[in-house]
């Protein structure tokens, strides 16, 4: 079995990528399967993201480089794991590699995106702008190479993007392959989504124009979003001058998630200054139960608290409706601290919707434990399989690189032992 | 900027505390303050708005600030606010205990602490039942072949059970032994509610005129949205009672002005008002029933001090509509213990009205005057 030195991480996000390096760097041989065309997860949709504040690209690009730079790492973009079974030190591993339609040889010119005649909702975006069937998530994206969107793609039939590729990259006649693999460990780094706001019935559900999530907020801010940068409202495109952020959208709710998912808080807050530092007269007001500031995070609100045009309002928002006519959104709450139920208007609202650990909505498969919440119980994951980051509490990326640092450690432990 | 700090020394009840919880407020302590309840309320004045402060206050023991507060009755337990509540700390449950202890403490004897006490229900029950037996034994009415009847040969109820005294003598003094009971209470109430009131004043006489209306037409329950239906249901069983209320009044008229006795004929206006009423008290009663249970998901599965309340009510209706029907079938041995049951429910509902959920209709509607009167609500 020389085969089994090897170590399997199960997602290429942060925490993913970090694992498959620290792993690979250590002389041991991984093997990474991401679930879409492209590696960086969450952290690529961010505009700017804790504790620096810089861009997803300051850190992605320098582990996208190690990658490139260790043969010891294999990855498989478009892949799902559909079978784990085995122990410490030998586990046998199905995975579906599903087809991207693009080969190596693409450059990422555009020209099958030019070409292609389908026009998609774009996920990375959440769908607040449309893309092509044959399309790349953004200008940094890793692999650099155009994928095509198979649920939408007519195919053979079509192939505009074939006769328009000069480079041959494109084979619409690509099919699904299943590859078997056997390995020491298993490092669980599939990460989490955001609550599904369209439960919050009392606030909007999902229905009001100007509401949109804290994720969607990070694509209105980043330069390679739907708006390129400008925090437009998505009703009438409307530069946002009053904004409102809602804490707890899901979070600390029994009916939705009975946790705090950790990140929200700071999320706002953060994204109050995105609007602030691009419109010197924009106010922001932040509705919240408690502020919860981890640790150093702190200081990052006392700096937000300085600023006269952000307002912080003690009371929860419970009730979300729209302006027929302006597309304004009346949020109401009560002032907790002057005893009055209120009610104010505002351009857009972002809900802080709360972390989901993405094996609520698909199951890794194998002997795998979850908790009340929907977390992976890690105590009790068998040997050799280590769970990471946001699969075990809501945290944030550096908490998450952290552990997957840890996870590193320990798969290299599992493949030590089983030698 | 120096911002002035005013402190308050607050010295919790802790036995208060305990009382809530015992009288089916037991999740208050999960609250966590997020004010997500007053915010779906639909009936709290938008200023020092309900129910997030009554949680504090719960919480915190401050029964001072609580039992004479008129927001505790402006509560109609839509329930909303223990839906949507994060916590499952159930407001409208704990408010409904509130309401409880607060009429227990406006009301003046011992029985309103064994009105909400499970370990008192046969006491309460002895009462009557020994209050009626000490006439029906000596009289040998055990045996039901040695009670007269009735010219035609049937059943005639005031042969067993004289109107005068034994009825009207009985159920007089338990509904004058409640009404002076009931003035004490909310004599009491209002002088309370006064001393937290900030405004006082108001045209008093306007104020109960508008709350009368607003009591008829139910409009205050249309606000609700997750116990919607019970507009129709506490409808129907308010004005089953107020149409036997007429009844009743009607039946004295009968008796003591025209010498007329019952057993009145099914055709008698009295005797359709009769009926129709009480079907419509056992429709309103099992309406009530059905949301309880089909919303005890939502809105809490009530208390003990509520349920017991529904239960008598349920009980008055249906041992009246059998009363009636067995005695139309001349079937004794069932009419008589039935109409005997019927005797004591109503008996338990009148003179132990004050200490009982009975008494919601009282203090609510006193509580929504004052609320008026001194501009918390207009």
């Amino acid at each position: 079995m020389a085969d089994n030195k090897k170590v399997l991480v199960i997602g290429g996000g942060f925490s993913g990528l970090t694992a498959a390096v620290e792993t690979a760097e250590a002389g041991i041989d991984v093997v990474m399967v991401e679930k879409t065309p492209f590696l960086g997860g969450r952290v690529t949709q961010l505009n700017k993201y804790f504790p620096k504040l810089c861009p997803p690209n300051c850190g992605l690009e320098i582990n996208f480089k190690r990658i490139k730079n260790n043969a010891g790492i294999t990855f498989h973009t478009l892949a799902e794991v559909e079978k784990i079974s085995g122990q410490e030190g030998n586990y046998d591993v199905t995975v579906k590699v599903n087809p991207r339609f693009v080969n190596d040889k693409c450059v990422g010119c555009n020209a099958c995106a030019e070409a292609c005649p389908v026009e998609i909702p774009n996920e990375f975006n959440f769908g607040m702008d449309k893309t092509k069937a044959a399309y790349i998530t953004h200008n940094q994206a890793f692999p650099f190479k155009y994928a095509i969107d198979g649920r939408y793609c007519k195919g053979a039939s079509c192939a505009k993007c074939a006769e328009a590729c000069k480079y041959d990259a494109i084979d619409l006649n690509m099919k699904p392959e299943t590859i078997s693999l056997n390995v020491s460990s298993v490092v669980l780094a599939t990460g989490w989504d955001s609550y599904d706001v369209s439960k919050l019935d009392n606030l909007g559900g999902g229905k009001i124009a100007n509401v949109i999530t804290n994720m969607m907020m990070e694509r209105l801010a980043s330069p390679n979003g739907p708006t390129s940068g400008k925090i437009l409202r998505p009703s009438d495109g409307k530069p946002v001058q009053s904004i409102a952020f809602v804490q707890c959208a899901g979070s600390r709710d029994e009916n939705h998630l009975p946790y705090c998912s950790y990140i929200c808080c700071m999320a706002s807050m953060k994204q109050a200054t995105y609007l602030r530092e691009q419109y010197p007269d924009s106010t922001a007001r932040i509705f919240y139960i408690d502020l919860r500031t981890p640790g150093r995070y702190e200081q990052f609100y006392w700096k937000v608290k300085d600023d006269p045009k952000v307002s912080f309002t003690k009371g929860k928002v419970a009730k979300i409706t729209e302006d027929p006519e302006t597309k304004d959104v009346i949020v109401e709450a009560e002032d907790i601290q002057l005893g009055k139920k209120i009610k104010a208007k505002f351009d857009m609202v972002v809900l802080a919707a709360g972390m989901v650990p993405s094996t609520k909505a698909s199951k890794i498969p194998g002997d795998i434990t979850y908790t009340a919440d929907g977390f992976v119980a890690s105590s009790s994951l068998n040997k050799g399989i280590y769970a990471v980051g946001t699969l075990k509490s809501p945290v944030d990326v550096s908490r998450s690189v952290q552990d997957a640092t840890g996870a590193a450690i320990k798969s290299i432990q599992s493949v030590r032992r089983s030698k | 900027m120096p911002e002035q700090i005013m402190t308050q020394v607050i010295s919790p009840d802790l036995n208060f505390v305990k009382d809530i919880i015992a009288s089916g407020g037991e999740s208050l302590k999960k609250c966590y303050q997020c004010s997500t309840c007053t915010v779906v309320c639909n009936v709290t004045p938008d200023d020092q708005p309900f129910p997030r402060k009554e949680m504090m206050y719960a919480q915190w023991g401050m029964k001072d600030r609580l039992v004479s507060n008129p927001d505790i009755w402006l509560c109609h337990q839509c329930s909303d606010c223990t839906a949507y509540c994060p916590r499952g700390a159930k407001p409208g449950e704990v408010l409904g205990a509130v309401r409880k202890i607060s009429i227990q403490h406006y009301s003046p004897t011992p029985l309103a602490k064994m009105a909400g006490d499970p370990k008192y229900l046969l006491i309460l029950f002895a009462i009557p039942v020994l209050l009626f037996l000490a006439y029906i034994v000596p009289k040998g009415y055990l045996d039901f072949s040695a009670i007269p009847r009735g010219e035609d040969g049937g059943i005639v109820y005031s042969k067993f059970m004289p109107v005068f005294p034994q009825i009207d003598v009985t159920f007089g003094a338990a509904a004058f032994f409640a009404a002076l009971c009931f003035a004490a209470g909310i004599t009491r109430y209002w002088a309370d509610m006064s001393k937290g009131a900030k405004t006082q004043g108001g045209n008093i006489i306007g104020s109960i005129k508008e709350t009368v209306m607003e009591i008829l037409t139910h409009k205050r329950f249309e606000k609700c949205n997750v116990t919607k239906e019970r507009k129709t249901s506490h409808l129907l069983v308010f004005y089953a009672f107020a149409g036997l209320a007429i009844t009743t009044t009607l039946a004295i008229v009968y008796l003591y002005g025209f010498k007329y006795e019952s057993p009145y004929p099914l055709y008698d206006p009295l005797k359709i008002l009769g009926n129709i009423s009480a079907v419509a008290l056992l429709f309103g009663i099992t309406f009530v029933v059905n949301n309880r249970l089909k919303n005890a998901d939502k809105a809490g599965k009530g208390s003990y001090f509520d349920w017991l309340f529904i239960m008598v009510i349920y009980a008055i209706a249906l041992t009246g509509i059998f009363a009636e029907l067995f005695r139309l079938a001349d079937m004794a041995v069932l009419a008589y213990p039935t109409y005997f049951a019927h005797l004591v429910f109503v008996f338990f509902l009148f003179a132990y009205a004050p200490f009982s959920k009975m008494a919601h209709m009282v203090y609510r509607a006193t509580a929504m005057v004052f609320a008026r009167h001194t501009n918390r609500e207009s």
